[in-house]
């Protein structure tokens, strides 16, 4: 191999990897979605993660965000459909079908503040699958609870149970009108 | 008296035929510089797919997931695996006969790079695995056996990439130099073909089991349009090219003539064979379709410069098969595959050429010869034997020099025992070597053909003589 091309394939080689790590990594993410402003807390922008986000997603999540918002059902009447705060109640987001088992959470608010999520149904396609979503389900709580959005990181080795939950969970909140 | 030299240096006029139409003038050749172009495209494209695979991790936040010891030893395992898959298909277009990597490398090159990464890609395939199950065992918190049954019965598509795991295995085993001796061509090469099942068969795990191959996702477009390039390339170039010029060729045996015991040149003849844009020095895959050797192909070189109607080939009984071939019936239709191979003129960088053959090696010598680009008096042939009498058409390579002002050597007489040099024993202590054999070799081109040891001992002299590698040219033809 020629010294040339030995350069340029350690340049182009060192680029690639370089915009992978800038894609992949949570930093970037924040900045795309503080450009798309949906992010608005430094917080959660630092929490937010890249793939469970702003990547598009498998198939299996795609067609359940289209149908989210009209599944999502309210067991407490909100106290106004537009202005969040004061929203109190618990409201159900849409079941998520995932590769893994489907996934439904609720979510309760008091006084506009996200008090408790419950998982209804966790990814159960075989004991791997509850193994993983049992172990994340609890981390995504508390980090649901701590960013008061569903605007959290992904819990590593379980992608789809993080995407399942949050993508049911902020079919919850859009409910709520939180 | 055992070296025996020939000097014919004949500078006559020379008579108007076919193959010395060309300009006699000798040019460097303009090709190289294109041909070094494509081989640095090429090459550096062979590493960036490696760092493209791990950028796939990375762009799924990879990067992130090292906290645990569990995590950590799952990334390994990923990334181990897609640079292993990457190398594998890397090594699967290297063996797909892609007309520019042949134009760049030969044939020759791209196998023996093909070889030396199979070792490599198996040892990434089987960390992946092995970190994976640990990485997976921890943190599920069970032993590694417990793991890898869970794995098996209840991660979908996991049964099939442990088969093609398994396949794997087997394949480079086989190919490992001491058990590819010891294994008849055929067994090793219907083994070899389970590789392109491995391959598919480890597919879907990575698409379903994986988090970094999410479908939609650019990464998961990047990595099918691979496959499906690498699987369209095995398609056109080892399947249906082949399939259709040995239709249109219609090659069919025209005559088998006995050139010494056991060797012996095939006349083929077919029609429009210049649309196969086959040059001196190139080599086949031959297909002889009797009842006894259908099932057999057998790489030979063209031992004349191809016409427009016809070929030639010069064999002698090297393996199990080419022993029949002196009895194959004229009419035996023919299949092929190729032409493949970068001993030809086009590899030429220098005004002069020498020409360095042993054995059977002399066929593709003795068509370069003849189309070869070189004025009278620049051109020097050697011939490598045990006695003078059992060199292979001598006759016609000594009438190609006369008529193109070549000058001619035969070199017989026996190796010193033990000796590494690829010139009799005592042509060694009268310090001759290649140097001293060529007159004004470091203006030369260095083309030589024969065993594979003796090939390298050829090799070696060239460069300790100071030959820069574009100047050496080599096949060897035992493989």
């Amino acid at each position: 191999m020629r010294k040339r091309a030995a350069a340029a394939a350690a340049t182009a080689s060192l680029s690639v990897l370089a915009i992978g790590w800038l894609v992949g990594t949570p930093a970037v993410a924040s900045l795309q979605n503080t450009l798309g402003g949906s992010a608005t807390d430094a917080t959660v922008s630092a929490a937010a993660s890249a793939p469970a986000v702003s990547t598009p997603t498998a198939t299996a999540t795609a067609p359940a965000v289209a149908t989210a918002t009209p599944t999502a059902t309210a067991t407490a009447t909100p106290a106004a459909a537009a202005p969040a705060a004061g929203v109190t109640g618990t409201f159900t987001g849409s079941v998520v079908a995932t590769r893994f088992g489907n996934m439904q959470v609720s979510v309760t608010i008091a006084a506009g503040t996200i008090t408790d999520v419950t998982a209804l149904q966790l990814t159960d396609k075989d004991s791997k699958s509850v193994q993983i979503s049992n172990r994340a389900a609890p981390v995504l709580k508390a980090e649901v609870l701590k960013a008061q959005s569903a605007a959290v990181a992904n819990v590593s080795g379980a992608t789809y149970t993080t995407q399942g939950y949050l993508t049911s969970l902020q079919a919850a909140l859009d409910a709520a009108g939180f | 008296m055992s070296l025996d030299t020939r000097p014919l240096r004949l500078q006559q006029r020379l008579p108007e035929t076919t193959h010395t139409r060309r300009q006699p003038a000798p040019r460097v050749n303009p090709n190289y510089p294109r041909r070094m172009r494509l081989a640095d495209t090429l090459q550096v494209l062979c590493i960036v797919s490696v760092a493209l695979a791990v950028a796939l991790f990375l762009g799924s936040g990879g990067a992130a997931r090292f906290g645990t010891p569990a995590d950590a030893l799952t990334s390994i395992g990923i990334v181990t695996g897609l640079v292993g898959t990457d190398l594998l298909l890397v090594m699967t277009l290297l063996a797909a006969r892609l007309p520019a990597i042949d134009r760049a490398f030969g044939h020759d090159s791209a196998m023996a790079l093909h070889q030396s990464l199979g070792k490599p890609a198996l040892y990434l395939i089987l960390a992946h695995a092995v970190f994976l199950i640990i990485g997976y065992a921890l943190s599920s918190e069970v032993n590694v056996f417990a793991e890898t049954w869970n794995m098996l019965t209840q991660m979908p598509d996991m049964l099939l990439a442990f088969i093609a795991l398994g396949l794997l295995v087997l394949v480079v085993v086989t190919s490992l130099v001491i058990v590819r001796h010891k294994l008849p061509y055929e067994v090793w090469h219907i083994v070899h073909l389970l590789s392109y099942v491995a391959v598919l068969a480890a597919l879907p795990h990575m698409l379903t089991a994986g988090t970094v191959l999410v479908a939609g996702s650019p990464q998961w477009y990047y990595w099918l349009a691979l496959y499906v390039a690498v699987a369209g390339s095995i398609v056109v170039y080892r399947v249906v090219l082949p399939i259709v010029r040995s239709l249109r060729s219609r090659l069919v045996v025209a005559g088998v003539d006995r050139e010494a015991p056991g060797v012996v040149s095939i006349r083929l003849t077919g029609r429009r064979l210049h649309h196969l844009q086959a040059t001196a020095g190139q080599f086949f895959i031959w297909r002889f379709w009797t009842p006894g050797q259908w099932w057999q192909v057998h790489p030979f070189s063209l031992s004349a410069a191809p016409a427009h109607n016809s070929l030639r080939v010069t064999v002698r009984a090297l393996g199990d098969g080419s022993t029949d071939l002196a009895s194959v019936p004229v009419g035996t239709r023919v299949s092929f595959e190729g032409p493949y191979g970068l001993f030809t003129d086009r590899a030429r960088t220098s005004p002069r050429i020498v020409l360095v053959a042993a054995g059977i090696g002399v066929a593709p010598i003795r068509a370069l010869l003849e189309t070869a680009t070189f004025a009278p008096g620049q051109a020097t042939v050697l011939l490598r034997s045990h006695s003078v009498a059992d060199s292979y058409l001598v006759d016609e390579i000594a009438e190609l020099c006369r008529v193109r002002g070549a000058e001619f050597r035969i070199i017989a007489g026996k190796r010193a025992p033990g000796a590494h040099s690829w010139l009799p024993g005592d042509a060694v202590n009268a310090r001759i070597s290649l140097r001293t054999l060529v007159p004004n070799l470091s203006e030369s081109d260095v083309y030589i053909c024969g065993p594979r040891r003796w090939t390298d001992e050829v090799v070696r002299d060239a460069r300790s003589a100071g030959l820069p590698t574009q100047q050496i040219h080599f096949e060897r033809f035992d493989w």
